[in-house]
């Protein structure tokens, strides 16, 4: 019985079964959230490492070469498309945050200037996962690493707020903990032309050391805590998606062991931190925050 | 209508791309190349070419969005040069081995820190080994002429691998001779649209090439396609000169070597100043001619060992070098492999001339020469690598 709901499944999936993606990766668990919203429609330009393990399982078209390449080739592709007048493609370019936030960065930031027409996603699970967990720019503060054993000494780069600052129409954060939000996100932004954004969390319980069992939980707790809060900004008009009651950051890190060896002053910092982003968002909400 | 007249390198490209109907053309700006793909920018802005000018941020981008466009079924051109060459160089390795028919001029231009703006070909042969075919031009209708070619050979279904015209920053991009642009529909009727059999990257259409398991299969695939590159540039050279009128001899041009002892073999703008030098030096009696090396990716080796027979000395004519080579300039070492297997190999010498952009002067070429057949007449080479520019010629530079 279960083998055949399976079956039924994947015959009707954009994503076959069976990826090389670590047990309890949010890949496989995001891709299949965003071909809902898709369609077959649709062509994939990925970036190398772990983004990839996932996106080789996709039944569409797609394209890749390595993580030092996010957004060019498939700012060629929609110039190809352009000059040949195909039309009704959703051009879906996805990279890690190591790329998106340090090899790539200027890449992302002039296909965004360009005004490129595609969907650019970053799969963010914070740090070089695929090379075996080194440290990125959008590793959290804190974080244990291979290239951090102390932990990360730096704050995480704020990419989304960064890009929404080239005026792009559409800019938004996304967690596989909240399906329909993300779902709605990418229905969105697959309707607007030119450069659309989604930065979404990636649960890794390689790199951040939690039982793979346990991934949505985890990055469920990071939007309860306002660590990951849920955004968009569209027309530069800063939107909060969920506001909800925030619980302390230790529940977050607690589950983490990336973060088992953090002090308690370095927590009230993160704590810290956290409490004057999630002002800045609220008070912010509804207003436009482009200048 | 075909047009006549007095046009620069980096205008005769442009037009090359033009005719040639390129779709997408992703570049970023770097002397000596600018020229060229302003003058694009301008075909398009004035309506008389169709293509998508992506205005990208580096180099290296120019090249990821070139395969982009490339395997999404768009016929491709950009353009660089020396710094902005080596910034690419990561990208420029995919092409050949995702059999993407790119056509990028190479813009030749020296390499920092000891070199300026000025040309010379240490950026193109530092792209030696990464699968692109690379042939150099020496006036402006040749470059015009080999990039409508290029594309012929690029997309060949035998070959599918990108192409290289290169020619000399000033010298040739910046130096006006007479070019005429061929006419829109000889151009189409020698040139079908791009239609690459192994790629399609659409929903109802998909289509990769597949990639051997074994590593070693996939990039003899590429040396294969190379081999099989030295026909194909030879016959539509062949046919490019039934059509248009002219021809360049495909790998290798042997001039004026009726009847000589020893031959130089240049590269590039160069040549012409060499052809004239031969020209006097045959009128006083002497005996010397010159093989212009024209296609160096793929190498002409049978057809270098065939003409080599006839000679009693090669002298390679290296506007580059290789520092601690095992001796001499990237050609010199080429030509050196090539010649190795004859039974009666000629001698072999080597000079390094016009670095960083210096001219070769007539008096430079009438030392080599002289240099060439003085070893012809002792029968072995004293200096096997020679830097002419530290001599004191008695010319005032």
């Amino acid at each position: 019985m279960t083998e055949k709901v399976f079956d039924e499944y994947y015959e009707k999936s954009l994503m076959q079964g069976g990826t090389t993606c670590c047990p309890g990766c949010g890949g496989p668990l995001f891709w299949r959230m965003a071909l809902q919203a898709l369609g077959p429609k649709t062509v994939i330009y990925g970036d190398g490492p772990c983004a990839m393990c996932a996106i080789r399982s996709i039944k569409l078209p797609h394209f890749n070469l390595h993580f030092s390449f996010v957004a060019d080739a498939s700012s060629g592709m929609a110039a190809a498309y352009r000059a040949k007048g195909i039309e009704g493609l959703t051009l879906v370019s996805s990279a890690g945050d190591g790329a998106t936030g340090d090899i790539s960065f200027g890449k992302v930031s002039a296909a965004a200037e360009r005004n490129e027409n595609m969907l650019q996603i970053c799969v963010d699970n914070e740090a070089y996962m695929n090379t075996g967990i080194q440290k990125s720019g959008l590793t959290p503060f804190g974080a244990w690493t291979t290239t951090t054993p102390l932990g990360k000494e730096a704050v995480k780069k704020e990419i989304p707020l960064i890009i929404a600052q080239h005026n792009v129409p559409y800019v938004a954060t996304a967690s596989v903990a909240y399906p329909r939000d993300l779902i709605a996100k990418i229905e969105k932004a697959k309707d607007i032309e030119g450069f659309k954004y989604i930065h979404t969390v990636m649960p890794c319980p390689t790199g951040w050391r939690f039982n793979p069992a346990k991934s949505v939980e985890v990055v469920r707790l990071g939007v309860e805590t306002w660590t990951w809060p849920l955004y968009e900004i569209e027309g530069g008009v800063l939107k909060l998606n969920m506001k909800p009651k925030q619980k302390p950051i230790e529940d977050y890190l607690k589950t983490q062991n990336r973060f088992r060896h953090l002090t308690e002053d370095q927590i009230k910092y993160v704590q810290e931190n956290i409490n004057a982003k999630r002002e800045r968002l609220l008070a912010n909400d509804g207003k436009r925050v482009i200048l | 209508m075909s047009f006549t007249r007095m046009m620069e390198g980096n205008e005769a490209a442009a037009y090359g791309a033009m005719v040639s109907r390129a779709d997408v053309v992703p570049a970023y700006p770097i002397t000596p190349q600018t020229e060229l793909i302003s003058h694009i920018a301008t075909l398009i802005s004035e309506g008389k070419m169709k293509a998508e000018y992506i205005k990208v941020e580096g180099e290296h981008t120019a090249m990821a969005a070139a395969c982009g466009a490339s395997a999404a079924g768009a016929r491709v051109f950009t353009a660089t040069a020396s710094q902005g060459m080596a910034y690419m160089e990561e990208a420029l390795w995919m092409p050949p081995g995702m059999r993407l028919p790119i056509v990028m001029c190479m813009v030749n231009r020296a390499m920092a820190p000891l070199g300026g703006l000025r040309p010379d070909h240490n950026d193109a042969l530092m792209q030696r080994d990464n699968g692109w075919i690379q042939l150099y031009c020496e006036n402006s209708q040749e470059v015009l002429d080999t990039v409508i070619m290029a594309y012929k050979i690029a997309e060949d279904k035998d070959i599918y691998l990108p192409v290289a015209p290169c020619y000399d920053g000033y010298f040739v991009s910046a130096t006006a001779t007479v070019t005429t642009v061929p006419d829109q529909a000889e151009v189409d009727a020698f040139l079908p649209p791009y239609k690459h059999e192994m790629y399609s990257l659409l929903p109802w259409d998909y289509k990769r090439p597949a990639r051997s398991a074994n590593a070693a299969q996939s990039r003899y695939e590429v040396q294969t396609a190379h081999e099989k590159a030295k026909e194909v540039i030879e016959e539509v050279d062949k046919e490019f000169g039934k059509r248009f009128g002219r021809s360049y001899d495909g790998l290798l041009e042997e001039y004026a070597c009726d009847d000589v002892d020893a031959v130089l073999m240049t590269m590039g703008s160069m040549t012409g100043t060499v052809r004239d030098k031969i020209d006097e030096m045959q009128a006083e009696g002497k005996r010397i001619g010159l093989i212009k090396l024209r296609g160096f990716r793929p190498f002409p080796s049978e057809e270098l060992r065939e003409m080599a027979k006839k000679y009693h000395a090669i002298a390679v004519v290296d506007r580059n070098n290789s520092y601690g080579s095992a001796g001499g300039g990237v050609v010199s070492m080429e030509a050196a492999r090539a010649l190795y297997t004859l039974d009666d190999r000629p001698l072999l010498l080597n000079f390094h001339v016009g670095l960083n952009g210096s001219d070769v002067t007539l008096r430079q070429v009438e030392y080599m020469a002289d240099k060439t057949l003085e070893a012809v007449s002792k029968g072995k080479v004293d200096e096997v690598v020679d830097w002419v520019e530290l001599h004191d010629l008695g010319e005032v530079l």
